[in-house]
């Protein structure tokens, strides 16, 4: 893999070298973009940060949320400094001289071997004139979005600010700010060195597999190949692209290239890049009761159908998946979900029911089987056993 | 630059808001957490219009170029109430509120989702809360930190969980809360209200109305800003003066005597004019700051300790009624001051915080022993079914019911500096006032500053309204090159307080502010000292002002309060 190669600071030495204009143009050139699923290009957020003056600064998003995601904990876990050598080249370029790691709260125990990292490059940011502080996350999924990951570094409540504008113009403490994520950061050394492959992606794999974990894949390669990788320890149903990407079946994705395209077309959001391999025992309804939960838990309460909807939805998912379900829950279903997506404040609510408007498309003779007063398996127990 | 709204070409300046642009060409857009004073954050999402085949929130969307906005389109009414009946399947249903009015207007007729969310409903002093009418709407959290800036209300928790509540949820008398009341005010559900005392009020009357032998007398005071709000609940537009109305339907009501505040506050200023020439001419514990404002004092024994030995140590209007409504009054009529049941409705929540501090007994009895707000006397009219706006005009009783145009002014930012300067003027000089407006103490300005001529001595004051502008001149220390300072809690002084009447926005109380000057400018009486009353009082009874007497009833003591999260 591209991301664990040994750092030995040369990448800085060259970008250092190089005027800063030069380095923010080879970062766009190459075309690398954001890969938390945003696929902004990388190098005009960093070509708008360098023309602002004064203060300002950079923050490197490690706030991964997503579930089923855990490519930048493998980053961060196995090679933290090509991380660093990154922020330091990206401060280079940009100007800018106070960097922060948001740190999710639950990669806590991953802390110290960051600060450690950084306390050991310090010779070599000391020279690109870098501070880099580790922040640990609040806690909320929605801290992974970066106008409310700024909020909660400020020290407020994880709310996402109203865009425009940007955090490019108007970012922490108010000033132009960048955010990146991890693994956009970790390519930047190789980029410099001319090494980066951008046909090479990182992937999250989970689920009913036998190999889970962390793949890199080179772009068009179709899910069967990839999945004789990971052995599926049952036949598969549907892929899962984390919680809020929705869902696709097996039989339709099996033969496709995984990438942003074939996925969207079918009505999905591939984002940041997770597959959860779902079996055929599951039921959809379940699932989506189960994502449901999740945001209804994360929902932060500031819009209406984000935070009434979803607790809405779930009322009635809980309703069919004990067997109580009533005569008109799914046209109860087809109207919130579609809702939620269209009227809430931010990608958190726009997103939430992606699961839901996927499950129905795909799998709606399982949720039409709940809504009978099918028994259901109870997934939750299930997966409590798994584990 | 133009938008098209609804098919109609429209044109629109820099930064405007889709809503602001539909305003101001009549067509109406519904919205809830909106509130024209505080910024605008699309929470509630009813306000949603079509804008270029996407839907946006019109409160907080700026018009850009070109852009094709349908506000009636079909696809935004459904989301709109479904909206609706998403937020009211958490609530109970209040008929009168803001929100049942926007619901009604979206076409929300009950809902799908059959259960409340939660149900606690906690009764704090002297505001409370019911969670179960909230719709997270977030206005008081706004006023809170934006207009009051003492940010004691956020959002604690998230999603369905969220609450708009207390630091650490901890009781309002342990928090920095001063009971201003501003966020009951913009509450567009009555899930933050003022604690409501009205049908104790009315138990208590009927109680004793049929006993026989009832020895009780009720007597009534009403505040210097009632009279141009209280109409407002009974469809009359804002800015209207109600005061005979007023007094007639409190009498029918069942009130023995009405009597006007605005006589004691002529009192006040006799007090208080002296006070400041005395600390004035002496140069000590100067400036000297007005103590009228309860959620003030409150703000200045929690914050601003080293501030008491500033403050007037005048009680409020409404406590000096009720010590010579107990005293003087009590003996004119012959009864003791216990069996006078002593009621006042007043435009703000703080006061029922003061009529119930301990100290506020100096007459033998409770100073005060009710208040009510605006709005309870509002609502307990109807429910009498009193119709204000049809009563004939009445008249205060008397001895304490006439009252100078300077006691009418207190119900307004910069209003009891005027009145204060018009008595102070003829203390220090000894001369007749003939410029009577002073025009450079009024105005709707957070922060005015003067400097008063008093032939040839410069006084030098600040009015002040808003807790916000008043942190501002306290922390930054400008406080201290001031002689006379008047502080008021609420945007625009008592006709903008927190137990005004729902709307109060802005420009309302710009409307009630005008109608107060425009009642002391055709007054005969504009000096506080010129009233008959006060003079009989003090001839009769108090002797003159700072006496003894005087001192005991009017003048009260602050004290340090600590809350426990700071």
């Amino acid at each position: 893999m591209q991301v664990i190669e040994k750092t030995r600071w040369s990448g800085l030495k060259v970008a250092l070298g190089m005027p800063k204009r030069k380095v923010i143009e080879r970062v766009k050139s190459c075309g690398l973009t954001g890969r938390s699923g945003s696929e902004f290009p990388t190098g005009l957020k960093w070509e708008s940060m360098a023309k602002e003056r004064g203060k300002k600064y950079l923050i490197c998003n490690a706030d991964e949320g997503e579930p089923g995601t855990f490519k930048d904990k493998f980053i961060l876990d196995n090679n933290p400094k090509i991380l660093i050598e990154g922020m330091a080249i990206a401060a280079y370029a940009m100007g800018i001289r106070e960097a922060y790691i948001y740190l999710r709260g639950e990669y806590s125990y991953l802390k110290k071997k960051l600060e450690r990292a950084i306390r050991e490059s310090g010779p070599y940011i000391e020279g690109a004139g870098l501070e880099i502080k580790v922040v640990l996350g609040a806690g909320s999924y929605l801290c992974g979005e970066e106008s409310a990951l700024i909020e909660s570094i400020e020290g407020n409540r994880p709310i996402i600010r109203k865009k425009p504008p940007f955090p490019t113009e108007y970012g922490l403490y108010g000033k132009p700010t960048c955010v990146n994520n991890v693994e956009t950061l970790s390519y930047i050394p190789l980029i410099i060195l001319g090494k980066w492959n951008p046909n090479l992606l990182l992937f999250s794999l989970s689920g009913d597999l036998k190999n889970p974990g962390v793949y890199e894949i080179a772009a068009g390669t179709t899910l069967k190949d990839v999945l004789a990788y990971a052995k599926p320890s049952m036949e598969p149903k549907a892929v899962y692209f984390g919680a809020s990407g929705g869902c696709l079946p097996y039989k339709l994705f099996r033969d496709l290239p995984i990438d942003a395209k074939s996925v969207s077309e079918n009505g999905a959001i591939l984002g940041a890049r997770s597959l959860i391999v779902v079996g055929q025992k599951w039921n959809a309804a379940e699932i989506s009761k189960v994502l449901s939960e999740f945001f209804v838990h994360e929902s932060c309460g500031y819009c209406t159908p984000c935070r009434e909807g979803n607790f809405r939805l779930l009322e009635i998912l809980n309703r069919m998946c004990s067997g109580k379900g009533e005569n008109d829950d799914i046209a109860h279903l087809e109207k919130l979900a579609p809702h939620i997506r269209d009227t809430s404040a931010c990608a958190l609510g726009k997103v939430s029911t992606a699961h839901l408007l996927c499950g129905l498309k795909y799998f709606r003779e399982n949720f039409v089987e709940l809504a009978k007063g099918k028994k259901s398996i109870g997934l939750k127990e299930e997966t409590e056993k798994c584990r | 630059m133009q938008i098209k709204i609804d098919g109609k070409r429209v044109k629109f300046e820099e930064g405007e808001t889709i809503l602001n642009v539909a305003k101001r060409k009549g067509i109406n857009i519904p919205t809830l957490c909106y509130h024209p004073d505080l910024s605008p954050k699309g929470k509630c999402r009813l306000c949603l219009v079509e804008a270029d085949g996407r839907l946006v929130t019109s409160c907080n969307t700026p018009a850009k170029e070109g852009m094709d906005i349908l506000t009636r389109s079909k696809r935004a009414l459904e989301a709109r109430k479904l909206n609706g009946e998403l937020l009211i399947a958490n609530g109970k249903e209040e008929n009168e509120m803001e929100v049942m009015k926007v619901l009604k207007e979206i076409g929300v007729k009950g809902n799908h989702f059959k259960t409340p969310r939660k149900v606690t409903c906690s009764g704090r002093l002297p505001i409370e809360k019911d969670d179960r009418k909230c719709v997270l709407c977030g206005r008081c959290v706004q006023v809170c930190s934006e207009i009051q800036g003492i940010n004691n209300i956020g959002l604690m928790n998230r999603g369905v969980c969220a609450e708009a509540t207390t630091p650490y949820n901890l009781p309002m008398l342990e928090t920095p809360c001063t009971f201003c009341g501003q966020c009951a005010l913009v509450c567009p559900t009555s899930a933050l209200r003022e604690r409501a005392l009205s049908e104790k009020l009315v138990k208590a009357m009927d109680e004793m109305g049929n006993m026989i032998g009832n020895s009780k007398f009720y007597v009534a005071q009403t505040a210097p800003s009632i009279r141009v709000s209280l109409g407002e609940m009974f469809g009359v537009p804002p800015g209207t003066l109600v005061k005979g109305k007023m007094v007639s339907a409190l009498k029918k009501m069942g009130f023995d005597a009405v009597f006007d505040t605005d006589f004691a506050a002529d009192l006040t200023i006799m007090e208080e004019a002296n006070e400041f020439v005395q600390r004035f001419s002496s140069g000590k514990n100067l400036p000297l700051i007005t103590s009228c404002c309860p959620a003030w004092v409150v703000m200045a024994e929690e914050r601003y300790p080293y501030l008491l030995k500033h403050i007037s140590s005048c009680k409020s209007p409404q406590q000096m009624f009720g010590a010579v409504a107990k005293t003087y009054y009590a003996q004119k009529i012959g009864k003791p001051a216990k069996d006078i049941f002593l009621v006042s409705v007043m435009p703000c929540v703080a006061k029922k915080f003061e009529a119930q501090r301990p100290e506020m007994d100096s007459s033998g009895a409770r100073d005060v022993d009710m208040v009510l707000t605006t709005r309870e006397l509002g609502r307990l009219m109807k429910q009498k079914g009193i119709d204000l706006a049809k009563m004939e005009e009445g008249e205060f009783d008397r001895p304490l019911g006439i009252s100078s145009g300077a006691g009418a002014i207190f119900g307004a930012t910069g209003g009891v500096m005027e009145a204060a300067l018009r008595v102070a003027y003829e203390v220090i000089t000894g001369k007749r006032l003939k410029k009577i407006d002073l025009k450079e103490v009024r105005g709707f300005e957070g922060i005015r500053e003067a400097e008063i001529d008093i032939e040839g001595t410069k006084v030098k004051v600040a009015v002040v309204h808003t807790l916000k502008n008043i942190r501002e001149i306290v922390e930054s220390g400008r406080w201290k090159k001031y002689h006379f300072i008047e502080f008021m809690a609420c945007p625009g002084g008592c006709i903008g307080g927190g137990g005004q009447p729902r709307p109060t926005t802005n420009e309302i109380r710009k409307k009630r502010m005008d109608a107060l000057y425009r009642l002391d400018y055709k007054m005969k009486l504009r000096i506080s000292s010129d009233n008959p009353d006060i003079k009989a009082i003090y001839s009769e009874f108090l002797g003159k002002p700072l006496s003894p007497k005087a001192e005991k009833l009017l003048h009260t003591k602050y004290k340090k309060r600590a809350p426990k999260y700071f």
